[in-house]
C-alpha cells in the first residue's frame, strides 16, 4: 500500500532523510518511532503530499506522490501532529466543511457526519463551538475530519502528544476500531510503548535513518524470553558480577552503583537457583527484583542491522 | 448543472459564514459607516451653512469628495482583509490540512480572494444610503455613479490580489500586511511622482534639443492614468491625466481611448498576474520543480 524508495530529503545543509526505504503491506497498523527531529514528520509530509523529496520515490496506493497529488490525496486522510480547526465553526460544520472540500454531495454528509461523530465519540458535542472542545476532543475530531472520504489510508502524526492519560485511551480505542475497519494506518510517536500497543509493525527512525523494523508480536515473544532481573548487595558488587558472568543463563551483567542489572534468559526454577548460589556463596543480596525488559532495547537488540 | 458545481466553493462559503459569526464583522461595518458618513454629513453641514442653503454647483463637488474618501478606505481596508487569508490559514494551522484534501489550488485562492472582496463589496455597497443623500441635492448622472462603483471593483479587485499573493508569499500575517501596505501606498504615490518625473525628463530633453513643437509623449499620462487617485478624478473630468480622446491626434489614433480604460487593463492585469502567482506558489509540489527533480534522479 505504501512505498518508500531511497527518500531523501534536505533542507539546505542539513539532511532530514537520508534514503529511507520502507514498505506497509495493506491493512497494516505502522507505527513510526524516533525522537524528535528523526525525520518522521517529514516522512509523513511527502507522504501526505505537502513536501517534495530531494531525491527517492514515495508511492501510496501505487500512485507516486509527486507525481499523482490528486489521485493520493483521495486515498489518504491526514492529521498533522497540531490542531488545526476553525474556532467559529460547530463541530458538524467543520466535518461538513471537509466533507465539501472532498465534493461529497451535502445529501452525503448529512449521513456520514452522525456516524463520524459518534466513531470519536463526539455525538453530544455536534452542536458545540470547536473552540470550547477540549484538547483530546480536539484531537478526536481532527480524526473524524481525516476520515470524512473514507481513505483507505490514515497518516497521523503524534495524535497522541499533549494528551492526558485519559484522553490517550479514548484515542487507542478508536485506533483500534479502525484498524479492525482494515485501514492502513501509519501512526508517529516519539514513545515506543505508546504505540507498541496498537501497532503491528514498527519502524525506528533516527537522524533521517531506519534504524530498526520489525512485527511488534515478534518483539513480545522475545519479551517473554528474556527478563531483567535487578539485585542490590551491601558489599562485593564487582565479585558477584564476576561470579554471574560465568552462570550461561545470565546474558549480560550492568553494575548501576550497589545495583546488578543483568539479562536472564532462565526459567523460574533457575531464577531461584540463581539467589540460593548468591547466597550460599555468602554475598550480601539485600534485594533481588525481576523486572520487564526494556522493549526500545529489545527491539534495537532483534532488528538490529535491518535499516542498514 | 455541471458549470455551477464546478462554481460551488466550499473555502468561499465557509469562510462567509465564519467572518459574519466574528464580532470583528459588525465593528468594521459600523467604523467603516461612521467615518465615511461622518465626513460626508459634516460637509454638508458646513457647505450648506447649516443648512440654510446649498449651491447645485457644489454637489458634484460633495459626490467626488465622498467618492476619493471611499477611494481612500478601500485603500486602507482591502490590504488588511487580504493580507492575512492564506497566512492566517498558516498561522491557524490549517493551511496543510486543506491542500491535502480536494480542493484545489486555484479553488482555495479563487475562494480567499473573493470572500475577502465580497465583504469589502458589501462595506462599499452599504454606503449607498450616503450617495442617496448627495443624489437628494442633484448634480450627478447615474452613469457617473455607475462608473465610480465600477472602478471600486476594479480597484478592490488589483489591491485586493496583491494581498492575497503576499500573504502565499509571507508566513506571518503581521509582516504581509505591512507589506501589502507599502505596496499599495507606493502605488498610489509612486505611479505619479514617476509620471511627474518623466514629464520633466522629457521637457528637459526638448528643451535641449529644440523639439519643442513635436507632439508632449503620453508615458507621463499613462502613468498618471494608473495612479488610483487621478484615475478616479479624470472621471469627473479633474485631474492631471489628459484626455486623450478630444486630443483627436492622429500620431495617438491607437490611444484616443478613455483613461479610465487604461486604469481597468492595468488594475486586471494585476490581478491576473498577482492571482496566478498566489495559485502557484501555494502548491506544496510546484510543477516546476517536480520535472527538475526527476531530472536530477
Amino acid at each position: 500500500m505504501i512505498q518508500l524508495q531511497n527518500l531523501r530529503k534536505r533542507y539546505g545543509k542539513m539532511e532530514a532523510l537520508k534514503g529511507l526505504s520502507l514498505e506497509i503491506d495493506k491493512g497494516t497498523v505502522f507505527g513510526f518511532v524516533g525522537p524528535n527531529g528523526a525525520g518522521k514528520s517529514t516522512t509523513m509530509s511527502i507522504l501526505a503530499t505537502l513536501l517534495e523529496p530531494t531525491s527517492g520515490k514515495a508511492y501510496v496506493g501505487g500512485y507516486e506522490v509527486t507525481k499523482n497529488p490528486k489521485e493520493v490525496r483521495k486515498l489518504i486522510g491526514y492529521m498533522p501532529d497540531f490542531f488545526g480547526v476553525y474556532d467559529n465553526l460547530t463541530a458538524e460544520e467543520y466535518l461538513d466543511f471537509y466533507g465539501a472540500n472532498y465534493d461529497i454531495p451535502a445529501a452525503e454528509r448529512k449521513q456520514i457526519i452522525p456516524q463520524l461523530l459518534e466513531l470519536v465519540n463526539l455525538s453530544h458535542k455536534r452542536d458545540a463551538y470547536v473552540d470550547s472542545l477540549s484538547r483530546g476532543m480536539k484531537q478526536r475530531l481532527g480524526l473524524a475530519r481525516s476520515l470524512v472520504h473514507n481513505p483507505e489510508v490514515l497518516i497521523l502524526d503524534e495524535p497522541a502528544s499533549g494528551l492526558d492519560p485519559r484522553a490517550r485511551i479514548e484515542l487507542r480505542e478508536i485506533l483500534k476500531e479502525l484498524r479492525d475497519m482494515g485501514k492502513t494506518i501509519i501512526i508517529s510517536s516519539h514513545i515506543l510503548p505508546e504505540l507498541a500497543e496498537m501497532c503491528d509493525v514498527i519502524g525506528i527512525v533516527e537522524e533521517g535513518n531506519l534504524v530498526a523494523y520489525g512485527r511488534v508480536d515478534e518483539i513480545y515473544s522475545k519479551m517473554q524470553e528474556q527478563r531483567v532481573l535487578r539485585i542490590r548487595l551491601l558489599d562485593q558488587v564487582e565479585e558477584a558480577m564476576t561470579r554471574m558472568r560465568e552462570m550461561p543463563v545470565i546474558i549480560n551483567v550492568n553494575r548501576e552503583g550497589n545495583w546488578i542489572v543483568a539479562g536472564f534468559s532462565g526459567n523460574d526454577e533457575q531464577q531461584v537457583e540463581l539467589l540460593r548460589e548468591l547466597a550460599v556463596a555468602g554475598f550480601p543480596v539485600a534485594a533481588f527484583n525481576e523486572t520487564v525488559g526494556d522493549l526500545e532495547e529489545i527491539f534495537l537488540e532483534i532488528t538490529k542491522g535491518v535499516g542498514s | 448543472m455541471n458549470v455551477l458545481k464546478r462554481l460551488r466553493n466550499p473555502v468561499l462559503f465557509n469562510e462567509w459564514k465564519m467572518r459574519m459569526r466574528t464580532n470583528r464583522s459588525p465593528w468594521i461595518i459600523f467604523l467603516y459607516l461612521l467615518t465615511l458618513g461622518g465626513m460626508t454629513l459634516l460637509y454638508i453641514f458646513l457647505q450648506t451653512n447649516g443648512g440654510t442653503y446649498y449651491n447645485p454647483n457644489q454637489t458634484r463637488e460633495l459626490f467626488m469628495i465622498l467618492s476619493i474618501l471611499q477611494l481612500g478606505m478601500i485603500g486602507f481596508v482591502v490590504p488588511g482583509l487580504t493580507a492575512g487569508v492564506i497566512s492566517g490559514e498558516r498561522e491557524r494551522q490549517t493551511l496543510s490540512i486543506l491542500l491535502t484534501t480536494n480542493v484545489s489550488a486555484t479553488r482555495l485562492i479563487l475562494g480567499k480572494w473573493l470572500a475577502s472582496l465580497s465583504f469589502m463589496t458589501f462595506l462599499v455597497f452599504s454606503t449607498i444610503p450616503l450617495y442617496a443623500i448627495v443624489f437628494l441635492y442633484g448634480g450627478i448622472s447615474p452613469g457617473q455613479l455607475f462608473k465610480v462603483f465600477g472602478f471600486y471593483v476594479i480597484t478592490m479587485f488589483g489591491i485586493g490580489s496583491i494581498g492575497v499573493l503576499l500573504s502565499t508569499l509571507i508566513k506571518r500575517t503581521g509582516i504581509a500586511t505591512v507589506v501589502s501596505y507599502a505596496i499599495v501606498f507606493g502605488f498610489a504615490i509612486g505611479s505619479s511622482v514617476l509620471a511627474e518625473i518623466i514629464r520633466e525628463l522629457i521637457r528637459y530633453q526638448r528643451r535641449v534639443n529644440y523639439a519643442t513643437q513635436a507632439p508632449f509623449p503620453l508615458w507621463p499620462d499613462l502613468l498618471h492614468s494608473i495612479n488610483p487617485m487621478f484615475a478616479m478624478l479624470n472621471i469627473f473630468g479633474e485631474g492631471p491625466v489628459r484626455d486623450l480622446t478630444r486630443m483627436n491626434n492622429t500620431q495617438f489614433t491607437m490611444l484616443n481611448i478613455d483613461p479610465f480604460w487604461y486604469y481597468c487593463l492595468f488594475l486586471a492585469l494585476v490581478t491576473v498576474v498577482c492571482l496566478l502567482l498566489a495559485i502557484y506558489f501555494i502548491q506544496p509540489v510546484r510543477p516546476r520543480f517536480r520535472k527538475s527533480a526527476q531530472v536530477e534522479q
